[in-house]
């Protein structure tokens, strides 16, 4: 009885809410240097009675509430399965969508996350609907057939990763299992940050999103992490108004004019890589090209912002070494 | 006795054709001098000057800027003058087999079709690489479509070859949407190729179009005196001894296969088919010995220049090129109407 | 020459000319008259192949060529309102030049010499849109004359013209007829004219010959009141059939 009184008053007093603007990714991230990553893991939007159901649960479609712990989940967002599983809610998932091929145990069928189909859906008797993209009618169809539903679109910050992460471990009874996941997430980001030391510093990129020179700049997710490294990105010229919500298109002649340090494709699965990138007419005088420094990245870790930021960011410092290598 | 001079028939008379290559150089100039790389004007000059056989001039550029404007800003002028005169004098030569001045060279279903094609190369292989070949495959075969359907349904007439045009682009468009639906991932590809974009074009590009560049160019000018006898219809210009049906097939292939690959090359760049030889039109005359050489001059300009606003407005971030076009384009024509209002 | 051997034209389930044989002769005048929609237009239609038909059309000379056998003025013909006067009439040396050449000094004294007939050169540099019927209708026939073609099928050629302008026109015609041994074909409504200048007169009545004769074994009054409803009266002098309008009350 005693010992579990005070596992709870523990965990109450681990899950009660903190200052959520200890937080500072979001300022400048270009000179943001390594050390201002602070913690954030601690829960901020959700309220449960111990440890148990039912739980409100903040998302981007407002306070959802869960009744009970889920047992058939559907998860139609790639990055919100990663997460699931992370967090250890695998066992409790039944379907994923045809995008979400990470991990290799997700149950992965032919649902869609960008064409849903309501019945589909239903059809595998969900408890909790996990999405990150409503084309009209789903959020509401599935609150009609009174199943909970999350939606979480993409983050803007790091401190977004942490929020969803939390939430889902509150959603799926796994709170402690999300604290964890969290803590990791940012003891390894420190770790490979302080590893590079200030080999970042200063050093210039540019980061291909599509062959047709569509890149992020520093004040988009993956930039900020770049801006964690106090890497320097070449893109911020061309959209320091945020007309184009931080993607804007780049003129060729100027990623070759600004013959950035190292080059980072996020479109491999596109077919791109170092090879085809030389042989871009005009490219193949850019440093980057010569020294060896385009790096591949995996695409799918470079547009999901769960768990496997972490490789991102290793990702990054393996090309900030081979880059200071020459 | 006979005096010719007064039935002289239309020409583009000297003022007309110098400002059209005075056009097509100045802009194909400033295109080389300008860009978002931020070369030193004199020393992009001095370097076109070294360029030239004979001349030694010294530049003083970095390899990168010289590789920037060379292998760059070069290509990218020269594929858009072509591309603007294909597309210009593609709509002048169907407005005159077709008889209907709001013909653009997408109109028999070129358009939809290519996009049909870079939409499966897309989704098919998840990168650029066969986008070419597939749009220009598209182009053609929707066309080819277009004309089977025509002539077996309503004959010989240019209306039933509208109609079907019409109805293998809706079509074409219905399956392109279908598959887009399917291969999300890929919508923001297609749809940044759909606007139009001469952003990674090399010489290769431009000698690929080079060709197909060529035989328009010369088909057209060839029959631009034919264009002209096609406007009392076809059933007198039949009787002038002109074999209608193989005139309109002659060109409308050699329309669609330069648009098919300048389209394969650069994407839907919409507006220049019409605003370009409508504007010659009101400026300069309605012959089509007049509309269609000005149209291969005044298009490659228009285009060049709608290139450079580009890639300089928003430097060193991109504006879709058909965003550009049309843009500009509208307006201008708008201008152009009112200045040129007929008393009476 | 030309000769109709057996032709007939359907439209849909309709036949509207046929079964008809007519013969026209080098340098003959043919005055093709009957009331509307007789089948007139559409038996010129057939020498030229803009319809279908069946039987046989041949012509003096048996290789076809479009456009230098024939010289066709159509009853409406489309005008483009922008082309100038002299373009316009320049479009008639088309089977002369054919498709990559270019017009020569020839065939621009061609043009001169068809608007000078028809007193249009001072139109030469006119807008079509500018013109008035009977300038328009000259304008056509300028470009029918251009072609120098030894027939010319000419339907309705007057049907703008005031009387003045329309005597002029056919006075010209008949003149050409004589110097260059043109054949000529004319679909007119005018029968008093047609009688005037026409060697011979052919009429159509629904679509078959009714009447074939010199203007005055054609142009009498129980032929005419037989085909086109109405009587009328035919005073015959020394210059040839006149047909006077009668009044239902008269």
């Amino acid at each position: 009885m005693k010992r579990t009184a005070l596992i709870a008053v523990l965990v109450v007093a681990a899950c009660s809410p903190s200052d959520a603007g200890a937080t500072t990714t979001t300022d400048n991230p270009a000179t943001t240097t390594p050390a201002q990553i602070t913690t954030t893991a601690a829960p901020a939007t959700s309220t449960t009675t111990e440890e148990g159901f039912p739980v409100s649960v903040e998302a981007d479609n407002g306070s959802v509430t869960i009744e009970a712990r889920p047992q058939a989940i559907i998860s139609l967002s790639s990055t919100a399965t990663e997460m699931l599983f992370e967090i250890g809610a695998g066992p409790q998932v039944v379907a994923v969508d045809d995008q979400s091929n990470y991990p290799a145990e997700a149950p992965m069928t032919d649902l869609s996350g960008f064409t849903p189909n309501l019945e589909a859906i239903l059809s595998y008797e969900p408890d909790l609907v996990v999405i990150t993209f409503d084309p009209g009618e789903l959020i509401a169809g599935l609150e009609t057939a009174d199943i909970p539903v999350l939606s979480y679109t993409a983050a803007f910050t790091i401190d977004d990763v942490y929020r969803q992460i939390e939430a889902l471990g509150t959603a799926t009874g796994n709170v402690e299992s999300a604290i964890e996941v969290n803590e990791s997430i940012q003891t390894d980001l420190e770790d490979i940050v302080v590893v590079s030391g200030d080999s970042g510093e200063g050093v210039t990129y540019y980061h291909e999103i599509d062959a047709l020179l569509y890149t992020a700049t520093s004040s988009t997710f993956f930039g900020q992490i770049y801006g964690l490294f106090g890497m320097a990105n070449i893109a911020d010229a061309a959209d320091e108004d945020g007309y184009a919500f931080g993607y804007p298109q780049l003129s060729e002649e100027y990623v070759v004019a600004s013959d950035p340090n190292i080059i980072f494709l996020a479109n491999v699965l596109y077919g791109e890589s170092s090879e085809t990138v030389a042989a871009r007419p005009g490219w193949s005088v850019m440093t980057a090209v010569k020294d060896g420094d385009v790096a591949e990245l995996d695409s799918d870790v470079a547009s999901r912002w769960g768990p496997r930021i972490v490789e991102f960011a290793q990702s990054i410092a393996d090309a900030l070494g081979r880059y200071k290598e020459g | 006795m006979a005096n010719p001079s007064v039935t002289r028939p239309s020409r583009p008379g000297w003022v007309a054709i110098t400002s059209g290559v005075i056009a097509v150089v100045g802009v194909g100039v400033a295109g080389l001098l300008l860009g978002a790389a931020g070369i030193d004007r004199s020393q992009v000059v001095a370097a076109l000057l070294d360029a030239l056989p004979l001349i030694e001039v010294e530049h003083g550029l970095s390899e990168i800027h010289l590789n920037v404007l060379f292998q760059i800003r070069a290509p990218r002028v020269v594929l858009g003058g072509m591309v603007g005169a294909i597309l210009a004098v593609g709509g002048a030569s169907y407005q005159g087999v077709f008889r209907n001045p709001l013909a653009d060279p997408y109109l028999l279903g070129v358009a939809a079709g290519a996009g049909l094609g870079a939409t499966v190369a897309f989704a098919a292989s998840g990168n650029a690489g066969f986008l070419a070949p597939f749009a220009f495959v598209g182009g053609m075969v929707a066309v080819a479509i277009t004309y089977s359907l025509g002539r077996s349904v309503g004959g010989r007439t240019t209306t039933s070859l509208i109609l079907a045009g019409v109805a293998v682009a809706a079509f074409a468009t219905a399956i392109q949407t279908f598959i887009l639906q399917r291969n999300s991932e890929t919508l923001r590809q297609v749809y940044s190729w759909i606007l139009g974009q001469l952003v990674t074009v090399g010489w290769g590009d431009v000698l690929g179009l080079l060709p197909y560049a060529l035989v328009a160019s010369v088909v057209m000018l060839a029959s631009r005196r034919m264009l002209d006898v096609l406007s009392i219809g076809d059933e007198e210009a039949s009787a002038l001894g002109v074999n209608v049906v193989r005139f309109r097939w002659v060109v409308v292939i050699a329309a669609t296969l330069a648009t098919a690959a300048a389209v394969s090359v650069s994407g839907l760049i919409g507006f220049v088919g019409i605003i370009v030889p409508h504007t010659i039109r009101l400026l300069f005359g309605v012959s089509y010995r007049v509309i269609v050489p000005l149209s291969l001059l005044f298009g490659a300009a228009f285009l060049m220049a709608a290139d450079i606003v580009a890639r300089t407005v928003v430097a060193p971030a991109e504006l879709p090129i058909g965003v550009v076009t049309a843009f500009f384009g509208a307006p201008f024509f708008v201008m152009v109407l009112r200045s040129m209002r007929r008393p009476g | 020459m030309i000769l109709w051997e057996e032709i007939s034209v359907t439209y849909g389930a309709t036949r509207v000319l046929g079964p008809l044989s007519l013969g026209v002769e080098d340098g003959e005048w043919l005055g093709l008259i009957g009331p509307n929609g007789a089948g007139k237009s559409t038996l010129l239609k057939t020498a030229l192949g803009a319809v279908e038909y069946e039987g046989t059309v041949s012509l003096a000379n048996t290789r076809r060529r479009p456009g230098l056998d024939i010289a066709w003025m159509p009853q409406r013909p489309q005008m483009p309102e922008e082309m100038s006067v002299a373009d316009y009439v320049l479009l008639g040396r088309t089977p002369h030049v054919g498709y990559l050449g270019s017009e020569s000094e020839t065939d621009l004294e061609s043009v001169e010499t068809a608007l000078r007939k028809l007193n249009m050169i001072e139109f030469a540099s006119r807008p079509l849109g500018t013109l008035s019927g009977g300038e328009a209708q000259r304008a056509v026939l300028a470009r029918a004359l251009a072609q120098e073609a030894p027939v010319l099928l000419l339907d309705e050629p007057t049907a703008s013209l005031d009387i003045g302008h329309a005597l002029e026109v056919l006075e010209v015609l008949d003149e050409l007829r004589r110097t260059e041994g043109l054949t000529v074909v004319t679909a007119v409504h005018d029968l008093t004219l047609a009688g005037r200048f026409a060697d011979r007169l052919v009429l159509l009545g629904d679509g078959i010959v009714r009447g074939d004769g010199t203007p005055s074994e054609v142009l009498t009054e129980d032929l005419l009141r037989a085909h086109y409803g109405r009587g009328v009266r035919v005073i015959n002098d020394e210059d040839g059939p006149t047909v006077v309008p009668k009044r239902s009350n008269d």
